[in-house]
């Protein structure tokens, strides 16, 4: 049983498609935690602002961020 | 003339050295397999250029130890301080290092090269080193014939180094058997005389191997069969180390000014290593008995005893070098002058930039960078603003509201000499290139070919714009003038946004961050419409003011566009591997009308802070 798990192993290490996949995963992963980070920020920056204009441009980037997070997890899950 | 002398003359030589004596054959043929193994082992090496070493060198010289650090682990890795020098040099032209950590990499490449005589010394001949070499060779050979880069890489760097110990195996068992027929020992100099001989003896073996490393193998299997004695031998190894700068410089003749510097570094440490080491021949020799002593090598060990010598002195010109980096980073600026380049020059696309995949890319980038610079202002100047002006919202209001005098800059004129020639030198350096080159690699360069083309449009679109905003922007009508004044402001707030995410903390995540721009762009000026209808209405414009506004915003939102298409490939940031997936993150138009249109829907951005429930 130990060998058929390590032959597996090789087999999956073996086999190109699967570490491109499991590759792509680990990049969208690191930005979707940077784009955490940027949401953060942008919050952080839309308590401080007091000017409407510049709020509701804001608010529309941290909205936009949020969709990009959103379609990142999806894209994991898939 | 030399050049064509030369080769045959090393031929009849060494013809005339086989031809009586079968031994020399043995030691020549060690060597040629010995420089063999080096040409798999760089060949190997370059297989993971692919990035890696972008990302190594970009986080491995931003301090002085960090550069030194590099030099010597990569030399000892590589076994090769020609092919760390060259890398550096290459990285240097392309714009990847600064000079002062390529010199931090050459220092420590010395001191990494010493290692190989601790390795041939302490192992190599200790050992019968040719059993190790046959199955490295036959799985190397077996991994190169794969598929795989990188298995064919490690198949490389295997069969390099099985040939690097058959190559000493031959060696050595050469000298043993050339004793018995002839010794070379009789041809020992001893005092300065030997010294200076034997040092030039070492340069000009170096020279014509083109690798300190043979010079030091040779010389090393020699003294082990007693073919030459311990103190010509101190003599040989100095002579190599000097001898090796020819490959550095060899590799500058092609790069830019940096490049050169770098070489001139390479060659100035060296020399004066080695002249340190000449004039205190006797204090060195003493202190390697001494330590020689301390870390239990025998007296007689004169093998392992010259690799002491090797790495004493390396370390000293270090020692009294390093404090003085500054100096002579400051002395080669000042000697080696980078020539005054004209504004239409490309600054990255040099020769030695072309040696890797990754260089080659990184120059392109940089050139696209600089094209950019170009484009910029020209764009900025056709809407009658100065670089300046791009560098803070206010600024830019200041100006976007003062009136606007003298006359129009020639746009076309100015693409002709600050950005076509540019161009061209781009798309001719990719062409010559591009070929054979990782999916990576190639996808990199596609989307810096797309920047180029949309600064070039951008300029076009700004040309277009300009006939009729050089005329309304200084004529009478305070309307038409306005909304003229208008497009300058979108546009610029572009430029100045572009800037701002350039040499921001969002450049690791730039593709993404510029979904918001291009919302803003998008759903930008929601009332133009019925403003520009209003003002015909009333006879505030013409009709044909009317028309030419609507042309103009046209090329207004193109030029925009253009930016932004130029800026997702051009300010990807420093962690650009991440491009790729930042890209399938990016939303299209659905999406993105999902994400603003839910908000709406949902609530207003929320209440003033103080207000604010603290969500």
């Amino acid at each position: 049983m130990k060998t058929r798990k390590l032959l597996d192993k090789l087999v999956a290490y073996l086999d190109g498609d699967a570490r491109k996949r499991k590759k792509e995963k680990d990049e969208i992963k690191a930005v979707l935690k940077k784009l955490k980070r940027r949401e953060k920020k942008l919050k952080n920056l839309l308590e401080e602002t007091k000017d409407d204009d510049k709020r509701t441009a804001l608010q529309k980037e941290i909205d936009i961020v949020h969709a990009q997070r959103k379609k990142g997890v999806r894209l994991l899950k898939e | 003339m030399l050049r064509r002398i030369l080769l045959p003359t090393i031929f009849l030589i060494l013809a005339y050295g086989f031809w009586i004596s079968p031994d020399f054959k043995t030691i020549a043929a060690g060597v040629a397999i010995f420089l063999f193994g080096m040409l798999a082992l760089e060949e190997g090496f370059k297989a993971f250029t692919g990035g890696l070493l972008e990302r190594l060198l970009r986080k491995t010289t931003d301090k002085l130890w960090k550069s030194l650090a590099f030099g010597v682990v990569s030399t000892t890795l590589m076994q090769s301080s020609s092919l760390v020098s060259v890398i550096t040099i290459s990285f240097l032209s392309a714009g990847l290092l600064g000079l002062a950590a390529g010199i931090g990499i050459i220092f420590g490449a010395n001191l990494g090269t010493t290692t190989g005589a601790w390795l041939v010394a302490g192992f190599g001949l200790k050992v019968n080193i040719a059993a190790y070499a046959m199955p490295m060779l036959v799985f190397g050979v077996i991994l190169v014939f794969q598929k795989s880069k990188a298995l064919k890489g490690i198949g490389y760097i295997l069969a390099g180094m099985g040939f690097l110990f058959l190559g000493i195996a031959y060696m050595k068992d050469g000298f043993d058997a050339f004793k018995e027929t002839l010794d070379l020992s009789q041809f020992a100099l001893p005092g300065l005389i030997g010294l200076l001989v034997y040092t030039l003896v070492g340069i000009a073996a170096t020279v014509i191997m083109q690798s300190s490393h043979a010079t030091l193998v040779i010389t090393i299997t020699a003294l082990a069969a007693g073919q030459v004695t311990y103190e010509n031998a101190l003599a040989l190894a100095i002579g190599s180390n000097v001898g090796t700068t020819i490959t550095a410089i060899l590799g500058a003749l092609s790069a830019n000014v940096e490049g050169k510097r770098l070489a001139g570094a390479h060659l100035i440490f060296n020399v004066i290593t080695g002249t340190i080491a000449i004039v205190l021949i006797k204090p060195f020799a003493a202190s390697v008995d001494v330590i020689s002593a301390a870390i239990g090598i025998a007296a007689d060990d004169y093998t392992l005893k010259l690799a002491v010598f090797h790495t004493l002195f390396n370390l000293t010109g270090i020692v009294v070098m390093l404090p003085l980096i500054g100096r002579l980073v400051a002395l080669l600026e000042r000697s080696l002058k980078a020539r005054a380049k004209h504004i239409s020059e490309p600054r990255y696309l040099t020769e030695s930039a072309e040696a890797f995949p990754d260089t080659a890319v990184e120059a392109v980038r940089n050139e696209t960078l600089h094209i950019y610079e170009n484009s910029r202002d020209i764009i900025a100047a056709g809407l009658y603003l100065h670089p300046a002006d791009l560098t803070s919202e206010a600024a830019l209001n200041e100006r976007i509201a003062a009136s606007v005098h003298g006359s129009p800059t020639d746009i076309q004129e100015a693409y002709e000499t600050r950005v076509k020639p540019l161009y061209n030198a781009v798309v001719e350096f990719i062409s010559r290139t591009a070929s054979g080159w990782e999916q990576q690699q190639m996808a990199d360069l596609h989307w810096l070919r797309n920047a180029n083309r949309h600064l070039v449009e951008a300029i076009k679109g700004t040309k277009h714009l300009q006939k009729n905003l050089s005329i309304y922007v200084r004529g009478d009508n305070a309307h038409i003038r306005d909304e003229y004044n208008r497009l300058r402001l979108q546009i610029a707030s572009v430029l100045l946004l572009l800037e701002q995410l350039r040499n921001g903390e969002d450049a690791d995540v730039a593709i993404l961050a510029l979904d918001g721009i291009r919302a803003r762009l998008e759903r930008g000026d929601e009332a133009y419409t019925d403003r520009l209808y209003a003002m015909i209405r009333e006879h505030r414009i013409t009709p044909q003011m009317g028309t030419s506004l609507m042309n103009d915003t046209g090329y207004a939102h193109d030029i925009q566009r253009d930016l932004m298409g130029m800026a997702e490939t051009l300010f990807a940031g420093p962690e650009r591997e991440l491009a790729p997936a930042q890209r399938k993150l990016q939303l299209d138009e659905d999406e993105m009308a999902d994400a603003l249109g839910e908000r709406a829907a949902s609530n207003d951005p929320g209440p003033p802070p103080g207000q604010a429930d603290g969500a």
